[in-house]
């Protein structure tokens, strides 16, 4: 997860933005059905992540894994989880008797048995014992930072994985049985070449994974390759990562992967649905406003129609933990209209877009009336289309879904 | 004090003499301000000033000195602005004394200023006592300060004392002097009150203070008296003097100098120049002052628009104790309502900008100065066009006139060269050369007044590595071929970017403001066309061309507050911006654009 810039709030203390009631907290006693787990560790950090993560040192891994059991046992009650997500950080990283641990809490919190449990994983740190692990508590989902096929590039990331280990890890994660892999891979890249870009991309298709996600570099502040950008060691190219995005959706499409959202590439045999068979459902509930509970440090969640945020800090999240509570840096609560401005904007990323009832029904508004001068404005700039039963951005929009999003939102307030 | 013991002198010189030095050893010297009290360059009390390391504002001090004819003296002391912009205050300043301290610095000699400003003592037929200065600086030229004393301003060279303000060198001698050469105030022809109102200021508590010399009769508080430019009548409150700070006395006799209130609170009704007369018994009025007229005008906008009202009350304010500024609204169809402010010249302008800001928390946007042109109409009527917006149509221009200044520019003569072209870019004419000295040359020229408000005393620093100095006065106003030049985006006209400008500048112009404008007009999802335009035909054109995409990045659950909160915080700084042609462009661009 990424480092957010929020109102630091005295551990434990609660201050909500809003004191409006929500969209949805009329459900407030319905279990949540989805878990997100961060892992605050890294064996290495890379140039450009600003996720909150760092090389363990001591005993914090252990002390680590304890408190989350405990931050586990809190939020079990309301939790039965469809989907849980294993994200970092590097969650391949902690070792077989870690993830033992973890894993056998879970199993006596009743948190076994979602139908999507995916864990993050670096190809550096996937071993067969672990992929076996896994595969026998029930993880069905991998996915893996392959960033580039390029050794050059990869170092210039900073990545401490080479291409061999990749395609090593990847055959392990087949042999342990697991039949839905994620890859993800970086473009625009200081160096990244269109031909390279290409390359990669290839040489990840033939691999045959049933999920793709491919990022943009962005330059996060306090990172080292924004460091770089600053100091003026290399451009940033808009008209190559542009066409290296399109070369994306062409290639993808081509090898019959189905694009659902702005990153997101799935395989599909859904025929017709609204999302790829393949596509990633853990990160859907995030785009379609969906409660989520979210554990370990700087993990964020959102359950009974507030958003709040873990502190980003191991050793005080562990220090609250080992107090018996929750550590929250951060909570807010949108009033009615910003919730569902925050739905319209990142429903939109998803290439479904909305259909007008399920919009209706999760806000409890109606977006062509609510909106219709954004989205007649969306259509005026050719980012869109307006059908009647929905509203969704096309491949330009795609490109602009961050200008569309600003669009939609709203005030805090409202 | 009886006149025999009073003695009124102004300290004048070219910016930088040491003026201020000066005056901080004679307060120190004659124990106004104790040694330990006293910082250096006391008398610039502003901030600015002080920061600046100019003066501004006239200030007056009385001090008592025991001279060594063992007799005390009251000397009132005004210490002046160097800068050609505030010369006024220094004219006003004269005309409450009798004799003038001129500042020469022996590194720099005479210089521009310092012959403006002894041309004024001189009009004024004020004892002059001239002073080499910071004789201490080792390439101090005393030979050569004296030669141009004698040659420039037909002074003795043996009048000349030494010293250095910095060392405290010839503070005596200076003293003495005061006492010796400037004659006491002239015993009047009556004891009728005459009181001239050199200055002003407001007071929040006090009301108008006004800054006074008498000239006959005294002031006393209790008395009724009248101002007769505003035929008011009011009764004195308080009277006394500056030690710099103001402090009470029982009264103010023939020949001093000091301050009256009298509980007026508005300013308006207080007229530099005007003559305070007993009401009961008015004497005649002294002659006044030439009244200062704004020189150049800018709009000054609110960056944010609710401020509008708070600005307003700024300037105001200003005003009470800066009656030089003008202002009134005025709107833009890019930066919204503002005010159209008036200026002695561009310090004075970037000096009240500053002032806006730092006194008064305020954002302010200032569009491109204007000098005032008067434009004849095809129907014979003419007017003053101090903003381009409201020049008329081209096709009822029968011609515009644009103001003239004389200028004398001294320059070493190495640098004639240089410093004539400068002239002749600026569209000026010498009209005569005339030697100093061995070293130096004075040129009288011609210039338009709108090519010397922005750069061309910087321009003459520069090229003369600082020893080049300039002054000028305004010399009536010429026909000449001015247009009205435009910049467009995306085909609509931003109005704080239209300038009047003579045709031969008008390209070149336009081509620097776009080819700037396209720096900082971030990218729109479209195309946006940046154009220079002259009477409707385009003279130069730049374009920024239409973002392609956003950032195709990572987001999940943790990342939807935070990139909310980015969004958002892009959302209300697009709300800031300024839409034109559906363009937007962020506030600063207008001001780096216009700063430019
Ligand atoms: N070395 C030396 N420096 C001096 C002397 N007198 C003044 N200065 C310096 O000259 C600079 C200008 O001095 P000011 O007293 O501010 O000059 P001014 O004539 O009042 O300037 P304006 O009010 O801006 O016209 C300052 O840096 C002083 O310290 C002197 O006798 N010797
Ligand atoms: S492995 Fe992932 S989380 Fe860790 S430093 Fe690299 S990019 Fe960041
Ligand atoms: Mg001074």
């Amino acid at each position: 997860m990424r480092g957010m810039d929020v109102v630091p709030l005295a551990s434990g203390v609660l201050t909500l933005v809003s004191a409006t009631p929500v969209v949805g907290v009329q459900a407030s006693r319905e279990p949540v059905r989805s878990l997100y787990v961060h892992v605050p560790f890294c064996a290495h950090k890379c140039d450009y992540c600003a996720f909150y993560s760092a090389p363990p040192s001591g005993d914090v891994i252990d002390r680590y894994v304890a408190a989350l059991v405990r931050e586990l046992e809190l939020v079990a009650e309301r939790c039965r989880p469809d989907t849980v997500f294993f994200g970092g950080g590097t969650p391949s990283l902690l070792n077989l008797r870690q993830w033992e641990t973890i894993l056998e809490a879970m199993r006596r919190l009743n948190l076994l048995g979602a139908a999507e449990w995916s864990v993050e994983s670096n190809p550096a740190t996937v071993s067969l014992d672990k992929a076996k692990l896994w595969r026998s508590f029930g993880i069905n989902r991998v996915s893996m930072g392959v960033q580039s096929l390029d050794t050059a590039l990869l170092e210039r990331l900073g990545r401490i994985h080479s291409r061999e280990m990749v395609f090593r890890s990847y055959d392990v994660l087949r042999a342990a049985g697991f039949d839905n892999v994620n890859l993800d891979l970086m473009f625009a890249i200081p160096g990244q070449t269109m031909e390279l870009w290409q390359r990669t991309l290839d040489e990840a298709i033939a691999l045959g994974s049933e999920h793709l996600s491919c990022y943009e570099v962005i330059y996060e502040e306090d990172t080292p390759l924004y460091e770089q950008l600053a100091a003026g060691q290399f451009d940033v190219d808009e008209t190559l990562a542009c066409d290296m995005y399109d070369a994306l959706i062409d290639r993808a499409g081509a090898a019959g992967f189905r694009q659902y959202e702005v990153a997101n590439f799935a395989r599909d045999n859904s025929s017709g649905g609204d999302y790829p068979s393949r596509a990633c459902r853990h990160n859907l509930g995030y785009w379609l406003g969906e409660p989520s509970f979210g554990i370990g440090p700087s993990a964020c969640e959102f359950v009974d129609g507030v958003r709040s945020r873990n502190w980003a800090n191991t050793n005080l999240w562990i220090e609250q933990l080992e107090r018996g509570r929750r550590a929250k840096e951060f909570a807010e609560a949108l009033g009615p209209v910003a919730s569902a401005g925050e739905l319209a904007a990142f429903g939109l990323r998803l290439n479904a877009g909305w259909r007008f009832d399920e919009f209706q029904s999760r806000s409890g508004l109606d977006l062509r009336i609510e909106w219709k001068a954004e989205l007649e404005e969306l259509v005026t700039r050719g980012w869109a289309e307006w059908t009647p039963e929905r509203f969704h951005l096309n491949r330009k929009g795609h490109r602009f879904a961050d200008s569309a999003a600003e669009l939609l939102l709203r005030p805090e307030k409202t | 004090m009886d006149t025999d013991h009073i003695r009124n002198f102004s300290i004048i010189a070219h910016i930088d003499h040491g003026k201020t030095t000066l005056s901080d050893r004679l307060l120190q010297r004659t124990g106004t301000v104790a040694d330990r009290d006293i910082e250096e360059q006391h008398l610039d009390a502003m901030d600015l000033e002080k920061e600046r390391g100019i003066t501004i504002k006239a200030h007056p001090v009385t001090m008592y000195y025991n001279a060594k004819n063992g007799e005390r003296y009251e000397l009132n002391l005004i210490d002046t602005p160097g800068h050609v912009d505030f010369a006024y205050e220094v004219s006003r300043s004269l005309s409450a004394c009798e004799g003038a301290l001129l500042i020469i610095d022996a590194a720099q000699g005479v210089e521009a200023q310092t012959v403006a400003n002894v041309h004024l003592a001189m009009k004024q037929n004020l004892h002059i006592i001239p002073v080499i200065n910071k004789i201490d600086l080792p390439h101090a030229d005393i030979p050569q300060a004296k030669q141009q004393l004698e040659e420039i301003i037909a002074i003795p060279a043996d009048e000349a004392i030494l010293a250095s303000a910095k060392e405290g060198i010839g503070i005596e001698d200076i003293l003495e002097a005061i006492v010796a050469r400037i004659p006491p105030p002239a015993a009047p022809k009556s004891t009728a009150l005459q009181a001239l109102i050199f200055d002003s200021y407001f007071d929040t508590y006090k009301g108008v203070v006004i800054l006074v010399r008498v000239f006959s009769g005294e002031l006393r508080p209790g008395m009724q008296v009248k101002l007769p430019n505003s035929s008011k009548t009011a009764e004195i409150k308080e009277v006394g003097s500056f030690n710099p700070k103001p402090y009470t006395r029982d009264v103010l006799t023939v020949g001093e100098t000091g301050y009256v209130t009298a509980n007026i609170k508005t300013p308006r009704e207080v007229k530099v120049g005007d003559t305070i007369l007993d009401a009961r018994n008015p004497a005649a009025i002294l002659p006044g002052f030439q009244e200062v007229r704004p020189m150049v005008f800018s709009g000054i906008y609110p960056i944010n628009t609710a401020d509008y009202e708070g600005l307003k009350q700024a300037i105001a304010k200003l005003q009470l104790n800066d009656s030089a500024i003008t202002f009134q609204t005025e709107t833009s169809a890019a930066l919204g309502f503002g005010f159209r402010c008036g200026f002695l010249g561009l310090l004075h302008m970037e000096i009240v900008q500053e002032r806006l800001h730092r006194e008064f928390a305020m954002d302010i946007i200032a569009t491109y100065p204007s000098v005032v042109y008067r434009v004849r109409k095809t129907d014979g009527v003419e007017s003053s066009v101090d903003n381009p917006a409201f020049l008329p149509d081209v096709t009822y221009i029968d011609q515009i006139f644009e103001p003239i200044v004389k200028a004398f520019v001294i320059c070493p003569n190495d640098n004639i060269g240089d410093i004539m072209s400068l002239i002749s870019e600026k569209r000026g004419t010498v009209k005569n050369t005339e030697t100093l000295d061995s070293r130096r040359v004075m040129l009288t020229c011609r210039l338009p007044m709108n090519e010397i408000v922005i750069d061309f005393h910087d321009r003459i620093k520069s090229i003369t590595r600082g020893y080049g100095s300039m002054d000028y006065e305004p010399d009536g106003d010429e026909p000449s071929d001015m247009v009205k030049l435009d910049m467009l985006v995306n085909g609509e006209v931003m109005d704080a970017f239209s300038c009047l400008v003579h045709r031969s500048k008008a390209e070149p112009r336009g081509r620097a403001i776009a080819a700037k404008l396209k720096e900082v007009i971030p990218r729109q999802q479209f195309q946006v066309a940046i154009q220079a335009a002259i009477g409707g035909k385009v003279v130069a054109r730049e374009s920024v061309s239409a973002m392609r995409k956003d950032v195709t990045a990572k987001c999940y659950g943790g990342d939807i507050s935070r990139k909310r909160k980015l969004l958002e915080k892009q959302k209300e700084g697009k709300k800031r911006m300024k839409s034109i042609g559906s363009v937007n462009i962020p506030q600063e661009a207008f001001i780096e654009v216009l700063k430019s």
